[in-house]
């Protein structure tokens, strides 16, 4: 597969009263054509501000310092404003977590998502209109001609996101952004909208990158999954992998502290301690104050993101010198 | 809708009652009003003649309800300064009053809407703290100081304009920036908090993330929402516009309600003072519906109940 997104050492920081916050420091990975990728961790680890830099929408007081953006090629931190403004929503776009507000609550459903379609493919508004009800056809929307012109506040949670995704793949995104798209739905609708986002996903070859705190909808939905701790990438491997045989302590603590339906009784062990304080890192592994592993190395050396092999990069001392399986680790 | 609206309507008659109760009640609390139509040496037997001629010896309640049957026909009473009915009197003053009032408020949109958008956006920059510091000035100012002022420069000093009365454009200019400017000032306030608000929404960054030019994303999407609160609160405020438009009146001479007002109060010619406080008691009422169905119109998650 060829590589549609390729992010290089992306560092994004906020100037703060009160200091730099290194949001995203040093991030690097990249999206195939048609892949399916997702990035987990706990709140505040710098997701969301990750795929704002894709972007272009980081707000100040945030600037994206360092690093390369290169979409099929194009170094996106280097575009105009108007030429960015020309691949947002047309080549990336975006959905977010909150669908009850993310639409604007003074225009209809098709009003907002013929915007798109007029803005990006200059075609009339009866064009855009048709085109507008296929897609809410496309995303499972029942009498989408009546729902074209609702407003969004005659619609549930469940429906506002299909209108969300609708208007997001209007205009056949190469790369779709959804920011944790399904948190605030309840889980019925939650599988719903997965499923839904799957399947376009084979329809229309929209690469996909997802972002969550949930490592079962990481199951359900991806082929690569990133995990992120304190603004940098901690792990990344496929699917299978990550799960059989996680390699960072803190992608174990995660797989413990989600629940499994085939251990019930089972006690749910969570990672002891916070995320770190932005304004003051730990120094050697960000990740050491919580860590069960820790060793005096990681309280000095900040350890790389070292490749395992082709498929498998994890940012850990534990395997600098030969690979160790943490489930045996835990035993031993 | 229209229904909702008939209901409204409706609803305001019970307080157009009690305004008219309140300026029947007027004419006892500014001293005896038979004594006031007759010359200071008149018998105590004219007195009593006329009152009992005009019907003012009944009980208070009587009075009132006639007073009430009379209103209905449009019977405010004789002028004694005019010897005319005070009604007619009062409209023919009311186009000049409107005219001030939609010139001011023109003022205002002008100045804030473009002032209060421009500093949201630019926040903490100069021209954010120009368009704040000069709101605090606008409030500030109390209408009859800015009036004179601005006569003494543009009118005695410039020449530019002409000093008071009503007739050409020219004649309207002042005014309408006296009366504007404090209502401008209050509504550039007022826009740029609810635009630094609605700009922090969800649905603003979904608009940038479609791909929308910024002066869209600010003026389709969160202009509109941003005048939800600014039309309320400003419809609430139309008695202190009101109370401007009384002073500016004076200072500038302009022949509207609010001069006449002032001169029925000096002159103690009640049947004016009433007819007046009346028609603007309505005008206040007209505003808030006229502020209500625009609030209507422009947000569709209000129930029509
Ligand atoms: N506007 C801002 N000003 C200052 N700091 C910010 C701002 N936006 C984000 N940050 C900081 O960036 C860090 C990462 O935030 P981000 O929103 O990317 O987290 P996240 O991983 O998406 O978390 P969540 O799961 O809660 O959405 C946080 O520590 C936050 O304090
Ligand atoms: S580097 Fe050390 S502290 Fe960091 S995760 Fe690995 S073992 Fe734990
Ligand atoms: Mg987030």
């Amino acid at each position: 597969m060829t590589k549609l997104l390729e992010v290089m050492d992306l560092k994004t920081h906020f100037h703060t009263g009160s200091g730099v916050v290194p949001s995203v420091d040093g991030v690097s990975f990249d999206i195939k054509k048609g892949e399916k990728i997702a990035i987990v961790g706990e709140s505040g680890s710098g997701k969301s501000v990750t795929s704002l830099s894709i972007m272009g929408l980081v707000g100040s007081p945030g600037r994206i310092e360092d690093g390369k953006l290169a979409f099929e090629g194009k170094d996106l931190t280097k575009l105009s404003k108007k030429e960015m403004r020309k691949l947002r929503g047309n080549e990336i776009a975006m959905i977010f977590q909150e669908p009850l507000t993310s639409l604007n609550p003074l225009f209809t459903v098709g009003n907002q998502i013929s915007e798109s379609i007029k803005l990006h493919q200059k075609v009339t508004s009866k064009v855009a209109k048709q085109k507008s009800i296929e897609m809410l056809e496309k995303v499972g929307i029942p009498r989408p001609d009546k729902i074209f012109s609702s407003y969004p506040h005659s619609l549930s949670g469940g429906m506002r996101q299909r209108v969300m995704i609708a208007m997001a793949l209007s205009c056949n995104p190469k790369l779709l952004i959804a920011d944790e798209p399904t948190t605030a739905l309840d889980v019925t609708i939650q599988a719903q909208i997965l499923e839904l986002m799957k399947d376009l996903n084979e329809e229309l070859e929209t690469s996909i990158l997802l972002i969550t705190h949930d490592l079962g909808v990481v199951a359900e939905m991806v082929d690569t999954v990133m995990v992120m701790y304190a603004g940098q990438i901690v792990e990344h491997t496929d699917v299978y992998t990550l799960f059989r045989e996680p390699k960072h302590p803190y992608t174990k603590g995660l797989m413990d502290s989600t629940p499994k339906v085939h251990m019930l009784d089972e006690e749910l062990v969570s990672i002891e301690g916070t995320v770190p304080n932005p304004l003051s890192m730990p120094k050697g592994c960000r990740f050491h104050p919580r860590c069960q592993f820790a060793m005096d190395k990681c309280v000095s050396e900040q350890p790389e993101l070292m490749e395992l092999n082709d498929n498998h990069k994890v940012r850990c001392w534990l395997h600098e010198e030969k690979e160790v399986n943490l489930h045996d680790l835990v035993k031993s | 809708m229209v229904k909702y609206f008939i209901r409204r309507v409706l609803q305001t008659i019970p307080v157009l009652l009690i305004i008219s109760f309140i300026i029947f009640s007027l004419v006892f609390v500014a001293g005896d009003p038979v004594a006031l139509m007759l010359p200071e040496d008149a018998s105590f037997e004219d007195v009593e003649n006329l009152r009992e001629a005009l019907g003012l010896d009944r009980p208070f309640l009587v009075q009132y309800g006639s007073y009430v049957v009379n209103l209905l026909q449009g019977d405010f009473g004789e002028s004694f300064r005019f010897n005319q009915s005070a009604l007619p009197i009062v409209l023919d003053r009311l186009p000049a009053t409107i005219e001030l009032a939609v010139a001011a408020m023109l003022v205002a949109i002008v100045i804030s809407i473009p002032l209060g958008i421009w500093s949201a956006t630019k926040r903490n920059s100069s021209l954010d703290l120009l368009a704040t510091g000069g709101a605090v000035i606008g409030k500030a100012m109390p209408n009859f100081w800015l009036g004179i002022m601005l006569i003494l420069l543009f009118s005695v000093t410039l020449g530019w304009f002409p000093v008071s009365g009503r007739g050409t454009m020219l004649h309207l200019v002042l005014p309408a920036i006296t009366l504007g400017t404090g209502i401008a000032a209050e509504m550039t306030r007022l826009i740029r908090s609810s635009m630094i608000d609605i700009l922090n929404q969800d649905y603003v960054r979904t608009a940038k993330s479609k791909g929308i030019h910024d002066f869209f994303v600010v003026y389709k999407h969160a202009f509109r929402n941003s005048l939800i609160p600014v039309v309320t609160i400003t419809a609430l405020q139309t008695s202190t516009v009101v109370g401007g438009a009384l002073i500016t009146e004076t200072v500038f001479s302009w022949p509207g309600l609010g001069q006449l007002l002032i001169q029925a109060v000096n002159t103690r010619d009640m049947a004016v003072v009433q007819a007046c406080v009346f028609v603007i008691a309505i005008l206040v009422i007209l505003m808030n519906l006229f502020a209500d169905l625009l609030y209507r119109l422009l947000d569709p998650r209000i129930k029509y109940n």
